[in-house]
This record gives C-alpha cells, sequence and structure tokens, in this order.
C-alpha cells in the first residue's frame, strides 16, 4: 500500500477519525477550510466538523481575581501573596492596593514600604476550591449540567435554558448582575464548545459564538496564554513565530502531535467542534439538616437531649433511604439572649445508627456549658458517604456476644471523645537501636490489624522466657517499664543510688549509634538491682567524663 | 436431723461459700492459666478469675507486676479468631509501656491500648466503660483514685458485665479496706525471687506462695 494512502500509526490514535459513520469521502474537509487550516501535510486529515445532533452551548464564567475574592471582602487596601520558595510575593491586589501603586510580582516588604496600612493573606488553594463549588451549586439554578474546569473557571451548559430565562442575553445579564452582587468580577463568553468558551473567558473576550462555523475565526486571534499550556510549551511556540491559536492550527498535525503531544491536538480539536468534548456535571452533595423548635425555653439536660435523640431519628431516615453514612454532624442550640451553642461530633468510621450518635452526643453533652435555656435546635450533617453494612450472624447459631455488634474503635473512639482524642493510642514498634525510638504511638482508631499479620510469638514459650527473666540474661531483654525522660542518679562511690545503693546484675550492653542524626547515643546499659529488689535498667554516657549514672527503664 | 439440713439448705438466704467454687478440686469456672505453674496451683480454677477484678497490691510500682501478667496478657491478645479479638487497654500508667518488651513477651502490640486520662476520676470512668462495653479482654488500672469500696464494686460488676478481665494496681495502705474483689494479691520481693501473697480468693483460701516465677 502506497504510504501517502495511509497515515502513520501514531496518527491514527492523536485524531480518531470516526469510522462508523459513512464512508471516506466524507472525512475530507472542505476545500476552503483546508487550506485556512492545514498547509503542506495533506495525508493526514483533521476529523471532519461534525454535524451535532444536539445543539449545545457552554457559557464560561471565568473569576480572574479568585485568589483574592476568596479571602477577603473588606474595601480597604488588600493584597493575595504566595510563597515561592521563602519570598512572598505578591499575586493580586485589590483596586485600593493598586492605585497606592502595588501590583502583583512585588514583594511583600516593598509593598508594605509603598503603603504601611495593607492588609494581607496567604493565598489558600482550599478555600478557593470551597469557593468555586459554591458557585457550581448557586449555578445549578440555570442549568442542570455545571462543571468546574479549575476553581476558577465554571462551565454551564445553556442551550436548554434559554427559552426558560428568556433568551440568551436576558440569561446573561441574570448570571453577570448575581455574580456582582455576590462580589466576584467574572469574564463571560459563550461557545458551542466547552474548551473554546474557556479559552475566550481567559483571553476576557466577551463574545458569544452560537454557530460552530464560526469558531476557527473567532479563536484564531487569541493568545496562546489563554490555553493554559504549560510555559515550556508556549515559549518553544512563540520561539516558532507561533504566537496565536489560528496560528497553532495552521501548523502541520503529525509535526504538532509530535512535537508537543497528542493531547494539545486533541485539545484543538475539541475546541472547533470536531471532536466530541464529554464533560461530567457537578453535583452539589446532599446534606441533612433538621430543627426542632422547643414550646419553651428548656434548660433541663434530659428533655434536651431527647429532643436530640428525635433529630437523630430522622437523620437515621434521611440516611437509611439513601444507603449513605456520615462522619461528621453538628448540634447547634439557639438562645433566646445569646449566641447559638454548637456541639460537634465525629468519628472515625461513618455511622448512621442513632445508638451511636446518642452515646457520643451524652458523653459530651456532659460537659456542654449552656448559657441559657434552649429555645430550639439544629442538626446539621456533613456529606454523607455510601454506607458498608457489616454482615452480622444469624440469630440461632448461636454464640453471638455484645462484642462482636460494637466494633473495637468504637471504644477507642469514646474514651477518645470524653478523655481527648491524643490521650487515647495504640503502640508499635520501630526498627531503631536507640531505645527511646524503638517505639511510636499509633492511632487507635485506624484499622486494626488482623491478629495473622502481626508477626507473633505464638508459640512463645513462657517457661524460656521466665528462665531468662530469671537469669537476667540480657538477650533479648528490654525493661516493661520506660522513663519518659532518662532520670539523673545520685552517685556514691561510683555506684548509682535510687532508694538504696544499686548493685550492677549484668552489663554491659554498650549501644552506640545515631550518630548520624543529631540525637545520637554512646551509652552502656546495665541491669542493676536497688535494696529492695527492684530491678532496673540503667546507663552510663561513654562519652562523659563524670560517669554519671541514669536510669531509663524498670524491669517491672 | 437431715430433714432440717436440707431446709435449711433449700433457703436461698444462705449463702454457701463454695456454690460459687463449685467443689475445691472441681471449681464452677476455668481460670486463665497465669503461666506460672506453682501459681497456678493455688488459685481456685487453675488460674486467674476471669470476667473480676483481681487486685494487686504493691509497695513500689516494678516490683514485678507486670512480669507476673504477662503470660497472661499475652494469650488474651492472641485469640484464635480474629472475631474474638479485643483491646488491652492500660489506664494512667505510672510510667511508658515499653513496646519492645512487650512483643518480647508475645503480646500482640496491635491490641494495646494506652489510655492516659487527665483527672483521677476520669481513670475509673474510663476503666468502667473499657470494662462493660465488652470490647476489652483486659484493663489494667493504675488510679489513686480508687481508694473506696464502691469503686471496687462498680469495676466487679463493669468486669462482669463486659466478661474482662480488670487488674487493678493499688498502694499496700488499702490492705485494711474491703473489696469487692475476686482475688486480691500482695506482690513481696523476698531473698529468693518474689513471694506472692493471696489475701483473698472467691472459691480458694488465702495462701503465700514463696518464689512464685520458681519451678
Amino acid at each position: 500500500m502506497p504510504v501517502s494512502d495511509k497515515p502513520p500509526a501514531i496518527l491514527r490514535e492523536v485524531t480518531p477519525t470516526p469510522s462508523v459513520k459513512g464512508g471516506r469521502g466524507q472525512y475530507r474537509p472542505a476545500p476552503e477550510q483546508q487550506s485556512l487550516l492545514l498547509a503542506p501535510a495533506e495525508q493526514v486529515h483533521p476529523p471532519p466538523l461534525r454535524a451535532s445532533p444536539v445543539q449545545r452551548l457552554w457559557l464560561c464564567i471565568y473569576l480572574p481575581a479568585l485568589a483574592l475574592e476568596a479571602v477577603s471582602d473588606v474595601a480597604e487596601a488588600f493584597a493575595v501573596f504566595e510563597d515561592k520558595q521563602g519570598i512572598r510575593k505578591i499575586l493580586l491586589v485589590n483596586a485600593k492596593a493598586a492605585a497606592a501603586g502595588i501590583g502583583p510580582g512585588l514583594s511583600v516588604n516593598a509593598a508594605l514600604a509603598l503603603l504601611p496600612t495593607l492588609g494581607f493573606a496567604e493565598r489558600n488553594p482550599q478555600r478557593e476550591t470551597q469557593v468555586s463549588r459554591e458557585l457550581a451549586g448557586w449555578a445549578e439554578k440555570f442549568t442542570s449540567c455545571v462543571c468546574i474546569e479549575a476553581p476558577s473557571l465554571l462551565l454551564l451548559e445553556i442551550a436548554g435554558s434559554l427559552q426558560l430565562f428568556g433568551g440568551l442575553k436576558a440569561l446573561r445579564q441574570r448570571i453577570t448582575l448575581s455574580l456582582e452582587s455576590q462580589g466576584f468580577s467574572a469574564a463571560i463568553a459563550i461557545a458551542p464548545t466547552p474548551l473554546a468558551a474557556s479559552w475566550l473567558a481567559r483571553a476576557g473576550r466577551k463574545v458569544c459564538i452560537r454557530d460552530p462555523q464560526n469558531l476557527a475565526g473567532k479563536l484564531a486571534p487569541l493568545p496562546l496564554s489563554c490555553l493554559n499550556w504549560p510555559d515550556s510549551v508556549c515559549a518553544s511556540l512563540s520561539g516558532m513565530g507561533v504566537t496565536s491559536v489560528g496560528d497553532c492550527l495552521r501548523l502541520p498535525r503529525a509535526g504538532f502531535a509530535k512535537r508537543f503531544g497528542a493531547s494539545r491536538l486533541l485539545q484543538l480539536d475539541r475546541a472547533l467542534d470536531r471532536l466530541p468534548d464529554p464533560r461530567a456535571s457537578y453535583r452539589t452533595p446532599e446534606r441533612f439538616a433538621a430543627e426542632y423548635e422547643l414550646d419553651a425555653a428548656q434548660s433541663d439536660s434530659t428533655l434536651l437531649l431527647n429532643a436530640c435523640q428525635e433529630l437523630l431519628v430522622r437523620l437515621e431516615r434521611f440516611l437509611l433511604t439513601r444507603q449513605m453514612a456520615v462522619q461528621h454532624v453538628q448540634f447547634s442550640f439557639f438562645h433566646l439572649r445569646a449566641p447559638a451553642t454548637h456541639l460537634a461530633l465525629g468519628c472515625v468510621q461513618a455511622d448512621r445508627a442513632v445508638q451511636h450518635w446518642y452515646d457520643l452526643l451524652a458523653i459530651k453533652f456532659e460537659r456542654l456549658d449552656l448559657p441559657e435555656p434552649v429555645i430550639a435546635m439544629q442538626l446539621c450533617a456533613d456529606q454523607g458517604q455510601p454506607f458498608s453494612a457489616k454482615t452480622s450472624i444469624l440469630p440461632f447459631t448461636g454464640q453471638v456476644t455484645q462484642q462482636q455488634n460494637t466494633s473495637l474503635t468504637q471504644l477507642a473512639e469514646r474514651l477518645g471523645a470524653y478523655i481527648g482524642a491524643e490521650s487515647v493510642h495504640g503502640v508499635m514498634t520501630v526498627a531503631e537501636h536507640r531505645p527511646q525510638y524503638a517505639w511510636c504511638s499509633r492511632s487507635a482508631v485506624a484499622d486494626v490489624p488482623r491478629c495473622a499479620s502481626v508477626p507473633g510469638y505464638q508459640g512463645a514459650d513462657y517457661s524460656q522466657l521466665i528462665e531468662m527473666q530469671r537469669n537476667n540474661s540480657l538477650i533479648l531483654r528490654r525493661p516493661l517499664w520506660m522513663l519518659r525522660e532518662p532520670e539523673l542518679l545520685t552517685n556514691r562511690q561510683n555506684l548509682p543510688f535510687y532508694q538504696g545503693t544499686l548493685t550492677l546484675l549484668d552489663g554491659p550492653e554498650r549501644l552506640e549509634t545515631g550518630w548520624w542524626d543529631d540525637d545520637g547515643i554512646a551509652r552502656d546499659y546495665f541491669v542493676a538491682r536497688n535494696t529492695k529488689g527492684v530491678h532496673l535498667w540503667v546507663y552510663q554516657n561513654r562519652s562523659r567524663e563524670d560517669g554519671a549514672w541514669y536510669l531509663h527503664g524498670i524491669f517491672g | 436431723m437431715n430433714d432440717a439440713l436440707e431446709k435449711l439448705l433449700q433457703n436461698p438466704r444462705l449463702w454457701r461459700g463454695q456454690a460459687a467454687a463449685g467443689s475445691l478440686n472441681k471449681p464452677g469456672w476455668q481460670g486463665l492459666a497465669s503461666g506460672y505453674p506453682k501459681l497456678d496451683q493455688h488459685l481456685p480454677g487453675g488460674g486467674w478469675p476471669q470476667h473480676a477484678l483481681t487486685e494487686i497490691l504493691l509497695e513500689y510500682y516494678g516490683t514485678g507486676e507486670l512480669q507476673l501478667l504477662m503470660p497472661a496478657l499475652a494469650r488474651l491478645s492472641q485469640p484464635e479468631d480474629d472475631t474474638q479479638a479485643r483491646w488491652i487497654a492500660w489506664i494512667a500508667p505510672p510510667f511508658e509501656p515499653y513496646p519492645p518488651a512487650l512483643l518480647q513477651w508475645g503480646v500482640n502490640l496491635s491490641r494495646v491500648l494506652i489510655v492516659r486520662p487527665r483527672k483521677p476520676a476520669e481513670a475509673l470512668w474510663a476503666a468502667e466503660q473499657a470494662l462493660s462495653s465488652g470490647n476489652c479482654a483486659a484493663v489494667l488500672l493504675w488510679s489513686d483514685a480508687f481508694n473506696d469500696t464502691t469503686a471496687s464494686r462498680r469495676l466487679q460488676l463493669a468486669a462482669e458485665k463486659g466478661q474482662s478481665w480488670a487488674i487493678a494496681f493499688r498502694s499496700l495502705s488499702v490492705l485494711s479496706q474491703s473489696s469487692a474483689a475476686a482475688l486480691r494479691v500482695q506482690l513481696k520481693v523476698g531473698e529468693k525471687g518474689t513471694d506472692l501473697g493471696i489475701l483473698k480468693s472467691r472459691g480458694g483460701r488465702p495462701a503465700v506462695v514463696q518464689d512464685y516465677a520458681g519451678l
């Protein structure tokens, strides 16, 4: 087969020619278009403009100042900075700060020299994501299909909404005004493909394209910067004299895909509506919120707890129908003349059982200090997660004990809720010679490993261990009690003293390690016994001349 | 006369010491083997009383009280199948329990739960919760707040409810106090090994086991 008839394999991948529809002649673009978009490589054909059965229209909302608007709404001079390798540089400023001569790229110190009253905040990407989710939730009232392309870029598919909102102009105006009233400065562009709309919005072109045929012409003058491609790609393109989208389209497709990646070519095709660009639409997660109003102001804890239980029952019903469970809930108690008291509850494994939440609530409620009688209360739950139920044992198989139903972590959780989560923990060993680093605490609420996975001493021979203990053998011998910090012992006639002079029974065991970090040790450990018969683990520092003794452990 | 005796025995108000233990040779419960054969001989049921409170009285912490318990705790931490996995809770320990040493004794570290309450009263609360939840195979408690009979009775009841083994470490000063514990022992370091005095033993008799770890 001659080469010219068959495109190279790599190109077949990057320009997926739709083979389902029609014959070969259909794929050839119209001659005038070919001259516009394609220069020499005749053998590589771009996919044709599709006659899409459903006309789509994408409205893109671009929020160029989101980083600023997400963290502040003050009218005073304000700036957002970014920490780049220790240098704090200004990213965005509001109008007042700009009037004082402060602009992006300035260092924070320089900006403060210009305007000492300037307010500051560091850029907060989490907050930006949160704001964009809130905006997406708001945008759901205009269309059922909202996508978050990036935190500062929202896409709304509005073809189906035009009639309801009274036409394109009215809808667009409504969105613009609403965004303004929420304090966002936005650039809005409308195009038949999502990528084209977002490029136009990023470039700040307030255009509205309804016909896909016009896309190529309108996109051609856009600068490369609005494509959001990596800097290195843009730099090498502009080095070739390619500075706009139109220039890109004029490049030979094969070479373009080879040099800059197949995905870039795919993006260009998708922007021009030559290839479909499916998008997943954003859905605001469902949340539970319920209120309970009391007939009269109440401060009786039993009554309040009963009302809370009622709310929890409603929560369970809500979650049951959706096969969901939640991890965090918050109770709010409202008072007549005082701000509301909030009580947040959380558990490790998402749960929906009333009893579980009620137990946690009862523990925390006991310590809650309500400033005033309560007139109403509210229960809000966080986003639900799919509920994974445990298989329970059939009642007639017997041996159904209570502990099988409640998981181990629930006890740790309950203790943690009362005492403080940091005071309840498990332990694990660490492969380390320094005694103080040979263990660490682990979360008690994490998944409990199975017995089989633990390197066990399943067949530990206790008589042997006991014998070892009696002989004070140092093989594998470590004290059961450790002191948090080694204790300096008094020295009497060169022997350590702790509730009586110590007799050294065994040792030394020399531990000289850890020189590679700052906490190296060089110690001689001994097993000693005091006059009361208590066995102790003591050591002397080798590096020090004073011969001081330290107590590090008790054999218990 | 036999009739009169039978009648008396039918009376529910009459408490018979051996009823709890069955007969002396064959008690009503199976004890948890302590790992020390000499000690097991002196304990009713051939081991530590399960699902009950054991009190260990000491002069100082560190006089061998952990070694006494280690073989039994190690066995409890490694049940035959995972569905019976339960915690071994250490509530308010006076020092740091050292995991490498626990591992040497054969304790499954993933079952060890350390609880450090901020107030003495919280230690008792935590112990009661842990015991009655049924999620703990054993609960070890060091608490100064544990100083009256009420507390011991509550712990004993919680241990029965949750089918756990409660172990309380107390100072020798409470020797004269009464206690609801099923077993009360005193540790004393002697010339030849550690002696263990059994002060009270439900279904058993007080005794002194000299050098309990010996053969």
